[in-house]
């Protein structure tokens, strides 16, 4: 019985791939891949089981608890909006995407969100069970890279495509990378390529820099970058301090800094710990003395440390509100952001937010929501506009081509509103920040 | 808390008896069987049952460390990191062929790392150790995210561990995630129980519960308890390690929170939830921990409040179920079948009848008994030594400023029953202590049997034939009256150290028929499976001297054996003091004077730590320094 | 070569971290020597300090509101906790103790949690103490020299209550035998609840008072446990200048191993806490009587 099926199914394909060869190389416009047909391909991952009903599922892994919940919180606000966007056929995903129409190849998305605890293993835990149990066609989320580059490692296995949220490391498309994860934010290289030449242009040549670096792999790559790139300026480093993940007192820190004789205070720390040495860094007169700057910048950190100690601190970001004043999609995000919370989003909500975007964007020119057409419409580099600008995914290695948003803090003084912490110095154009692809040993694995 | 029925005189053979044993092995994989089968239906899947066994596997080497032996270690992280990352590591950056093979070197490097470990952590007790496994398992994580982040990958851990195939020639089992990962981990589960209940059940089992309930006593019958604490220690790093490395195989990922207190304190709550000293509590414990993580936050909709009522449930638990969900279901069991526990006798003082009349029936009692065979001590002297039993010479121990003992000299000839008295604070009781080696002297010195025992420890003076029958009940609470026994017979029979876990301690040869033998003589054959807790205080002090009679000792030193009793258990204390003399040498303390001089062939009088008079029961009596001694002042007789 | 105007501000500065180590180790130290329940929701009690004490600024703007309310908060958890729960295990065997205070503190947190989120709360410090002082050879934040002061003058108060009170000579009778306390007809329970209220006080008002210094979130408790631990095993179990020489010995570790390898501070103090648990456990200052 077998036998006749497989027979019919061989015939019937050949047929179909035909007509759909000839009418993809003369009407399809660029960027468009050969759409698959959905009942020819083998099962593979959540494929076809998490599809063949009327709504797909998206699994959504955040901290929800622990040293960065904050960061998940926001996160999670700008996944639901997405998926409230997707669902009703929002304008602002047609502005992102003209592919997107309502619901994802008109099917309606719901999702499930579980406690990752910022633990990787907790993390992988979710990812299985949202597999298993409700069939997610895609998983999302992160904040540490941990997390993200362990999901990146499941997402290879299962053959499940995977979107990380908030991760820096090079590693999670550096040597970390694969096949089924894509990421959209800034990473380490490129924030440090894109902050050390605003820093020199702001503070001058020949500083000397003090490093507050968080002891975790993350932590150790951007101070490399950062080294590696403030070179060119003559800068030099005369202290790194590493204090562990979940420091309470960073005062033996802040010391070293304070007796090395530094001008510059790079602050590595990431989350909680990011607010803590800033605080305490004030407390020591080191703000007044020397000038603070962050690679990295945590979502909510502004508002934690308050505006006094962010004055004048100049961070690199993934996204800040104000923004909307030049970007049009960044003031409707904006506008239905505070319609449904009350306040303006951090990057962690728009990083999410265009995620899925973008997602729905490469199902829908995939036509299907078989793994490898999908990650082939990634790969195929459409550009789609988002609340950053014109963005592009590099095939390479899975991480979005985008620009890095640099900020000062406000004096208190000059503050519009009670959220208005930073004013945006530069956006600096992502492509040129980026290394080359493998660079730092992208490898990515097989479709399937 | 032991599980296997013990087997009563005169039960029907061997064979029903095996049966049993191997019936909750056979319920395991019954149940492991049908799993697959029913759990999908409330939500479970695969992964989460495999995440159960392994957690499961983890736990049964905890509950042998914390709910059978009592060492409560906050720190069984270390071990899951250690053996996990080791296989990893074989498996991922070495590319280490067989992943069998990688799972068992990772848990025989936890092992090592565990008996290292246990070397420091367990020189101390209580909080102090529990203490200090925290503070290894902190310092394991440190070095394992920090100095050994090439081997582990620091926070990122290492991904990429493949999965087992198994060949068997014509076929070949590829071990993918799903029913067949589960499968392989329900095999390893089963094999990791049975061991661990053939552990349980061996004589080593029974000592650890016994170090457990008291520690001292254990020592003190001539365990080596020091060493049983170090081999569950390393056996619980062992299956921690091989629990971690599955881990890694499972998920095709080793992360690094393996290492971190929380992995320590969740397997803590889930072996408390399921219930401690029951094996099957981490698994039990694992699975409502798992089912209700996800229950809570998805069905019940609590979202990151979670962790909140898993708190509270645990809480609520250790407050109210103390024992566990198991434990509550054995209590359970019991009650719908109606077995209760043993109530205590009424204490015979409390009877109503006169002392007179007690004594009466006390003395026709003892006639009436029949005769037991006497146990005769098993000979341990020096060859060819031919002195006296006992010789301590000028004894002295110092506390501070306060000199206990002065000075003293003591001998003791072969088949003699002393009798040491003297007013409080003469310090017979620290005397004692010194003969059995539970304190050294601060002087002195002491040949028992020709052995020169001086500064030994009270286990090996216990195996070379010295025991003490204790002023203070110490017995094993938790346990029943031959279970007590048995713990003393079992010293007796295999020495201060014996590496037999896998052995059954009830075929142990000689084991049943000392231990009846040691009841018998005592008079508590009837209240054999009786809990401690449950027996009348007489009853008690004769369980302590059976105790300390079990292993056939040739010295027997008695402390206030008589302390605390009415007259008609006096009576018969005195009784069975005289038919446990036989062939064995005795040294009793006690106040009881009349029951002394009726006992004893000579009597030494100690008085503020050094030793006034010796001499026979009549020479004692009328010497007037003694009744100065006692009474200040001699009496007119 | 030694920079030798960093290791003498490395030294300062672990002087003032060990002074609220000691304060709060002391709290733990005299609830084990007293009731023999090591608690493991101590590190939470800092933390609810903390909250407590920041709600009470939120209404008053006073530090000084603040602070009293954060440990006449605390001070009622604990006395609560202890009556309702605490007592009830007494007979029970240690490790029942240690697991309920261990759920308990795990309870503590969520509760905060669900009512404050996981975004950290600070408060300024007071008018009277901000800015920075210059001490001669390095500068340093006022208020951390203000902690000090007022740690010193909380630790000073626990004394006078331990060595100079009927009540504090009773604690102390009972640190070394309960039994015989009871027997001379003192209501032990009433004790035991009295002592935990004010242990568990000592870390809720280092909680506020640490506020300014560090923004507190409900997971802050923890790494202070197992730093407690580590004093009181360096000082001695049961000992309260057992706890403040620990604690002193603690904050100097930290700073000093900072200057070594930054990385290592943390690790170092678990080292040393090990080295001590060895060779002696009952610690510098402790006695072998409590076991």
């Amino acid at each position: 019985m077998k036998k006749d099926i497989q027979g019919f199914a061989v015939s019937r394909r050949a047929l179909l791939q035909t007509a759909a060869g000839l009418a993809g190389g003369a009407i399809l416009p660029a960027g468009m891949v050969v759409p698959a047909l959905a009942e020819d391909h083998p099962a593979l991952g959540t494929y076809p089981a998490g599809s063949s009903g009327s709504s797909v599922f998206v699994g959504i892994s955040v901290p929800r608890t622990g040293t960065y919940a904050a960061q998940g919180e926001d996160l999670i606000k700008g996944y639901e909006l997405a998926i409230d966007h997707l669902n009703a056929g929002h304008e602002l995903m047609t502005k992102i995407s003209p592919n997107i129409k309502k619901g994802v190849l008109g099917k309606q998305v719901k999702h499930g969100i579980a406690d990752s605890e910022a633990k990787p293993n907790t993390a992988v835990q979710n990812f299985s069970k949202f597999i298993s149990q409700d069939k997610a066609v895609v998983i999302t989320g992160s904040v540490s890279s941990a997390e993200a580059v362990a999901m990146n490692k499941t997402a290879d296995r299962e053959k499940v495509i995977y979107l990380p949220g908030i991760s820096g490391s090079n590693d999670t498309t550096g040597k970390d990378c694969v096949r089924y994860s894509f990421r959209e934010c800034f990473y380490a290289e490129t924030a440090a390529r894109a902050i050390v030449p605003v820093l020199i242009k702001n503070l001058g040549k020949n500083k000397k820099v003090a490093f507050l670096t968080p002891d975790y792999t993350y932590g150790h790559t951007v101070r490399e970058s950062v080294e590696n790139h403030m070179k060119e300026g003559g800068w030099t480093t005369v202290t790194n301090q590493i204090s562990p993940l979940g420091t309470t007192d960073f005062s033996s820190y802040l010391l070293n800094v304070a007796n090395s004789g530094a001008d510059v205070v790079v602050n590595i720390n990431f989350g909680r710990d990011a607010v803590l040495s800033t605080k305490q860094a004030q407390q020591f007169g080191i703000l007044s003395k020397m000038t603070l700057t962050l690679p990295y910048n945590t979502p909510f950190l502004a508002k934690e440390v308050g505006a006094e100690n962010m004055q004048g601190v100049i961070a690199a970001t993934d996204y800040w509100w104000t923004m909307e004043d030049k970007y049009p999609l960044a003031k409707l995000f904006n506008e239905a952001f505070r319609a449904k919370h009350k306040s303006n989003p951090e990057w962690g909500a728009c990083c999410g937010y265009l995620q899925l975007a973008m997602w729905a964007d490469a199902v829908e020119r995939a036509k299907s929501f078989y793994p490898p057409d999908v990650i082939k419409a990634y790969e195929a580099g459409a550009k789609v506009q988002s609340m950053v600008g014109e963005v592009q995914f590099r095939a390479a290695d899975h991480q979005l081509i985008r620009p890095v948003v640099i900020t000062r803090g406000k004096k208190p003084g000059s503050m519009k509103n009670p959220e208005d912490f930073y004013e945006v110095l530069d956006i600096v154009e992502g492509g040129p920040l980026m290394q080359a692809p493998d660079a730092f040993g992208c490898k990515l694995g097989s479709y399937t | 808390m032991m599980s296997t029925p013990s087997s009563k005189p005169g039960s029907s053979g061997p064979s029903i008896w095996v049966r049993m044993r191997w019936l909750p092995d056979v319920i395991t994989l019954a149940v492991l069987v049908a799993a697959p089968f029913i759990l999908p239906r409330f939500g479970f899947v695969p992964d989460t049952m495999s995440r159960i066994l392994v957690l499961g596997l983890f736990g049964i080497g905890f509950d042998l460390l914390f709910g059978y032996t009592g060492l409560h270690s906050f720190g069984q992280s270390a071990f899951f990191g250690t053996g996990g990352f080791v296989a990893a590591y074989l498996l991922t950056r070495m590319g280490f062929p067989s992943v069998v093979a990688a799972l068992v070197i990772g848990m025989l490097v936890a092992a090592v790392v565990g008996y290292i470990v246990g070397l420091i952590a367990l020189r101390r007790t209580g909080i102090y150790f529990a203490m200090i496994t925290v503070a290894i398992a902190e310092v394991f994580f440190f070095v394992e995210n920090s100095p050994l982040a090439a081997f582990t990958g620091g926070e990122n851990g290492l991904p990429g561990v493949p999965a087992p195939i198994f060949n068997f020639g014509f076929k070949s089992i590829a071990i993918g995630s799903g029913w067949t990962m589960y499968g392989f981990l329900a095999a390893c589960y089963l094999i990791g129980i049975v061991i661990a209940r053939r552990i349980v059940h061996s004589p080593v089992g029974h000592i650890l519960v016994a170090i457990r309930d008291n520690p001292l006593r254990a020592a003190a019958l001539g365990h080596n308890v020091h060493g049983y604490k170090l081999l569950v220690f390393v056996i619980a790093a062992a299956y921690a390690g091989l629990a971690g490395g599955l881990l890694g195989v499972m998920q095709g990922y080793m992360p690094p929170d393996a290492f971190t207190f929380d992995t320590s304190g969740q397997l803590v709550m889930q072996t408390v939830i399921g219930g401690l000293g029951t094996l099957f509590g981490p698994l039990v414990g694992a699975a409502v921990w798992l089912y209700l993580r996800d229950f809570l936050q998805d069905t019940v909709g609590l979202g990151a409040s979670w962790k909140l009522a898993l708190g509270v449930i645990f809480v609520l638990l250790v407050c109210f179920l103390r024992r566990g969900i198991i434990g509550g279901l054995k209590d359970l069991i019991d009650l719908s079948f109606g077995r209760k526990t043993v109530v205590a006798e009424p204490d015979e003082a409390a009877s109503g009848l006169t002392a007179e009349q007690e004594q009466k029936a006390a003395k026709a009692e003892v006639i009436a008994e029949a005769a037991v065979a006497p146990m005769p001590p098993r000979h341990r002297a020096l060859d060819g030594y031919s002195g006296p039993i006992l010789q301590a010479t000028g004894i002295s121990k110092r506390y501070g400023g306060l000199m206990a003992n002065s000075d003293i000299d003591f001998t003791v000839q072969h088949g003699e029953l002393r009798g040491v008295i003297g007013p409080n604070g003469a310090g017979k009781s620290t005397f004692f202590k010194m003969l059995t080696c539970e304190i050294p002297p601060t002087s002195g010195k002491i040949i028992f049997e020709g052995h020169d025992i001086t500064g030994k420890n009270v286990t090996d003076v216990c195996q070379l034939g010295l025991t003490k029958s204790y002023q203070v009940n110490q017995l094993f609470s938790r346990l029943t009256v031959r279970e007590n026994v048995t713990i003393a017979v079992l010293a007796e029979l295999r020495g201060k150290f014996r590496l037999d876990v896998l052995r059954n301690a009830e075929t142990f040869p000689g084991v049943s028929d000392q231990v009846n033998h040691t009841l018998a003589m005592v008079n508590l054959t009837a209240r054999a499976d009786a809990l401690v807790s449950s027996l009348a205080y007489g009853e008690k002090r004769r369980l302590e001297i059976g105790l300390a009679l079990a292993n056939s000792p040739s010295l027997l030193l008695l402390d206030e054996p008589l302390a605390g009793m009415s007259p008609r258990e006096r009576i018969e204390t005195v009784k069975l003091l005289k038919s446990i003399s036989q062939g064995r040498t005795m040294i009793i303390i006690d106040h009881d004077m009349d029951a002394l001089f009726e006992l004893a062939g000579r009597i030494t009088v100690l008085q503020e730590g050094r030793v006034l008079v010796e001499g026979t029961p009549e020479e004692i009596k009328s010497n007037p320094k003694v009744q100065e001694a006692y009474l200040g002042g001699v009496l007119e007789s | 070569m030694v920079n030798w105007a960093n290791l003498v501000s490395q030294m300062f500065n672990g002087l003032v971290l060990g002074a609220l180590l000691a304060l709060i180790s002391s709290g733990l130290t005299i609830i084990y020597g007293t009731l023999g329940v090591l608690n493991l929701a101590h590190g939470a009690m800092f933390m609810v300090g903390g909250y407590a004490g920041y709600v009470g600024y939120s209404y008053t703007e006073s530090f000084v509101a603040a602070v009293l309310c954060g440990s006449l908060f605390v001070l009622l958890a604990g006395v609560v906790m202890e009556r309702v729960i605490i007592r009830h295990f007494y007979s029970r065997p240690d490790e029942d103790q240690i697991l309920v205070t261990f759920g308990l503190g795990i309870c503590f947190v969520e509760i905060i949690r669900f009512f404050f989120g996981s975004l950290s709360r600070s408060m300024p410090s007071p008018p009277w103490a901000s800015g920075i002082t210059s001490l001669g050879f390095m500068f340093y934040p006022t208020y951390r020299l203000a902690v000090v002061g007022i740690v010193a003058v909380a630790l000073l108060a626990l004394y006078l209550v331990l060595y100079r009170t009927r009540l504090g000579m009773i604690v102390r009778a009972g640190i070394e035998d309960s039994v015989m306390v009871d027997s001379l007809g003192i209501n032990v329970y009433r004790i035991f609840m009295i002592v935990f209220g004010i242990g568990a006080m000592a870390a809720g008002f280092a909680g506020i008072v640490n506020l300014p210094v560090a923004p507190i979130t409900p997971d802050i408790g923890d790494a202070i446990l197992v730093q407690t631990f580590v004093v009181i095993v360096i000082g001695g179990v049961g000992s309260f200048p057992g706890a403040v020489l620990g604690g002193l010995i603690a904050g100097e570790i930290l700073s000093i191993t900072s200057m070594i390898n930054p990385g290592y501070s943390y690790a170092m103090l678990f080292i040393v806490m090990t080295i001590v648990l060895v060779a002696r456990p009952h610690g510098l200052l402790g006695s072998q009587g409590r076991n």
